[in-house]
């Protein structure tokens, strides 16, 4: 019996050691049901390791996984995922249509429908021309379509991505995430990990951040962003010539006054809160001091500045 | 140059293969022809005597024949006495013994051997027909002297010189001028006589064994290819386990084995004669107990690996040696008892004793009993070993 109530995932301190090593070391997350949530973290952070651990492929140290309110291995919990993962995992010397069949029948799609299930996933990934030829001979978009379709083929509730769309091009990275949309539409759960921070941005309602096997961040972009960075923009002016001392610019209201800029440098950086305020105070006293301003950029706050403040700049492998 | 130097120091299984195989191999051929054929110590023949004469004549030949260093009687002396020419034949049928040497006699009282061979052996029967013509010429010229020397003895107690007494003649030039030993001695293909083209069923054979063993190796590879490019993993995230992805694989080796070796009889009937319709059943039993044992060696080598490039290497090794030992490569009957020995821990000598029974002796299926059992037995526990080191492959 599936519980209407139960979450489609519920991860409660997830362990995992290598020996020594602490893979992870207690998370704890949920995936609703329908929801597109985006699982981020640096190389080494665990999020190989977790999606391991979700598809039945890793036993966890400790902690508990649910799958639609039932125990990870308990009869239909296989069923109702789907692993794309991050390798092509498909037979290059079978032709399209061949790794599908095969696929299919791996996943228990009943031979009745199975036919039915394959005509589909050919229209779905716009390969159905392409239907008889070998798989090895594919470029990387199409082979991450096919990677795709064999993990979705049995319809799963819940759909776990790995690196869904690295190594290809963006026509192709467009054309899987309106793919997942569709099966998204359709009620299936899609937990994806990724390194492109503007898809995790734009394709994802939730994002979740693991560092160092712990989750450091769980929220909407938007919770994130005021809980670390806030909402300040990054604001940089080139000016005409280096500079020659701090700017300052005057306070006014509730903003104090304060200086920018660096001795030298012929671009100056700052932040502030409110652009429609700040900004013509900034501008004006650079001019004051005798500078022209060449060129300006304002910087919204994004996922990618959230996850360089929490996980910093130091380089992980 | 100084690239490709440094690629080979960084390829452990090139090095293994360019240096260690050959030196395995010269090992494997050396001990073959070293300690065999080649050493001066032929192995000794399995061979029983009938003697039909039982004359005080003939029973020194056989006495002499168990003495000899080239021969194993595999009957003690009462036996050999009760044994018929039949069941000696029957018994060399059977690959009991290699030659039955049936003692004869003419109506000039000569003694005369028989030798009831199997002609596989290409080599037992020469080395015995050259024991037993000497110990034929032998006994002959014992015989002549004998009754020289009583003609001697009679002409002396009369007191009568010798008129035209011929001088006394070495031995050897007594023996020439009795009889060639190659007269006295005959041998009888009691095997392959009938036979279209006897000898390349065997060879048909052995390189078939072989190759099932190659096939079944480069098939059980495909596992370490999925391993690697991660399609294991997520083949065992569907609803496939383990037992059975390794139970697909053992079937579909063990099928295609069946199919290739069948392929290869059915070319050696229409293009070399070998009569594969007459001993379909036993033909049938063997080459499907043989792929199937093929198979999960195969599998069990795979799953032992933790690479292609090591399993590649491992299996050249292996499959040569086992090929080379079992007699896939040289008959077993040139290599002496103890590589024999050695080499029924090999499948070649299980499967070529096998299809000897069915296509050179024309046994019939029960005679296959000991063949078949090893083989499965070989299968069930390589299936088994294979399953037990799967389970790294399972969860992390």
């Amino acid at each position: 019996m599936i519980h209407a109530e139960a979450p489609a995932l519920e991860i409660v301190n997830l362990r995992k050691n290598y020996r020594r090593l602490e893979a992870l070391r207690g998370v704890d997350f949920v995936l609703e049901r329908g929801e597109r949530l985006a699982f981020l973290g640096p190389n080494g952070a665990g999020k190989t390791t977790l999606i391991r651990a979700l598809a039945g492929r890793t036993r966890p140290t400790a902690g508990t996984i649910k799958v639609l309110g039932h125990p990870i291995h308990s009869i239909g919990a296989r069923q109702a995922l789907g692993l794309v993962p991050q390798d092509l995992a498909l037979y290059g010397d079978l032709t399209t249509r061949e790794n599908l069949f095969a696929f299919g029948k791996f996943h228990g799609v009943p031979r009745r429908e199975l036919k039915k299930r394959v005509a589909w996933a050919l229209d779905w990934t716009g390969l159905k021309d392409r239907a008889g030829d070998l798989v090895a001979g594919f470029s990387g978009g199409m082979k991450r379509r096919v990677n795709l379709a064999c993990g979705v083929l049995h319809r799963p509730k819940i759909i776990l991505l790995d690196e869904p769309t690295v190594g290809v091009d963006p026509q192709s990275r467009q054309r899987i995430f309106t793919m997942l949309d569709q099966l998204n539409e359709e009620g299936a759960s899609i937990l994806l990990t990724t390194h492109h921070l503007d898809e995790a941005e734009q394709r994802s309602d939730r994002i979740v951040i693991l560092d160092q096997g712990r989750v450091i961040a769980d929220g909407t972009i938007d919770e994130l962003v005021l809980s670390t960075v806030g909402h300040s923009r990054l604001v940089k002016v080139r000016i005409d010539r280096p500079l020659v001392a701090p700017v300052t610019v005057p306070g006014g209201g509730s903003v104090r006054s304060y200086q920018v800029g660096i001795a030298g440098r012929e671009m100056i950086e700052t932040r502030i809160e409110d652009v429609a305020v700040e900004l013509a105070p900034f501008l004006q006293a650079v001019r004051k001091d005798g500078y022209m301003v060449s060129d300006m950029e304002v910087h919204a706050p994004s996922l990618h500045h959230v996850f360089l403040h929490l996980t910093g700049n130091e380089l992980r492998d | 140059m100084h690239i490709s130097l440094r690629r080979l120091l960084h390829n452990r299984v090139e090095l293994l293969l360019t240096f260690v195989v050959p030196i395995a191999f010269f090992s494997v051929f050396a001990l073959i022809f070293g300690k065999g054929i080649g050493s001066g110590t032929t192995p000794k023949v399995k061979v029983v005597v009938v003697d039909e004469i039982q004359s005080p004549v003939s029973t020194a030949i056989v006495d002499s024949l168990r003495d000899s260093a080239g021969l194993r009687l595999m009957h003690d002396e009462a036996d050999d006495q009760a044994l018929t020419s039949d069941k000696a034949s029957e018994m060399v049928r059977h690959g009991s013994v290699t030659i039955a040497i049936v003692l004869k006699g003419d109506q000039a009282d000569a003694i005369r051997a028989e030798l009831l061979a199997d002609a596989s052996d290409q080599v037992a029967g020469q080395v015995v027909s050259a024991l037993v013509g000497r110990e034929l010429v032998l006994a002959k010229t014992r015989q002549a002297s004998r009754t020289r020397q009583a003609a001697a003895m009679r002409q002396t107690t009369v007191r009568r010189p010798p008129v035209d007494a011929s001088p006394v003649r070495p031995s050897g030039e007594i023996a020439e001028s009795l009889s060639d030993p190659s007269e006295l001695v005959q041998i009888v293909d009691v095997i392959g006589e009938d036979k279209a083209n006897p000898v390349v069923s065997m060879y048909a054979a052995g390189i078939a064994v072989m190759f099932l063993l190659f096939g079944a190796t480069g098939g059980g590879g495909v596992l370490l290819d999925e391993r690697e490019n991660t399609t294991l993993d997520r083949l065992l995230s569907t609803e496939l386990t383990m037992d059975q992805l390794l139970l697909g694989k053992w079937f579909y080796l063990t099928a295609l084995g069946f199919v290739q070796v069948c392929v290869m009889f059915l070319w050696g009937q229409f293009a070399f004669g070998v009569d594969l319709q007459g001993h379909l059943d036993g033909f049938v039993m063997m080459t499907l107990v043989t792929s199937s044992a093929a198979a999960a060696f195969g599998l069990f080598l795979a799953t032992l690996c933790k690479t292609r490039g090591q399993l590649n290497g491992l299996s050249v090794i292996l499959i040569l040696t086992m090929s080379a030992l079992g007699g896939s490569m040289v008959p077993r009957y040139v290599m002496s008892e103890r590589m024999r020995e050695l080499g029924l821990w090999t499948f070649n000598a299980w499967a070529l004793d096998g299809y000897d029974k069915v296509f050179w002796r024309d046994l019939p299926v029960e005679a296959l009993s000991p063949q078949l059992a090893v083989l499965m037995i070989a299968a069930v526990a390589f299936l088994l070993v294979a399953r037990a080191l799967a389970i790294r492959w399972e969860f992390d």
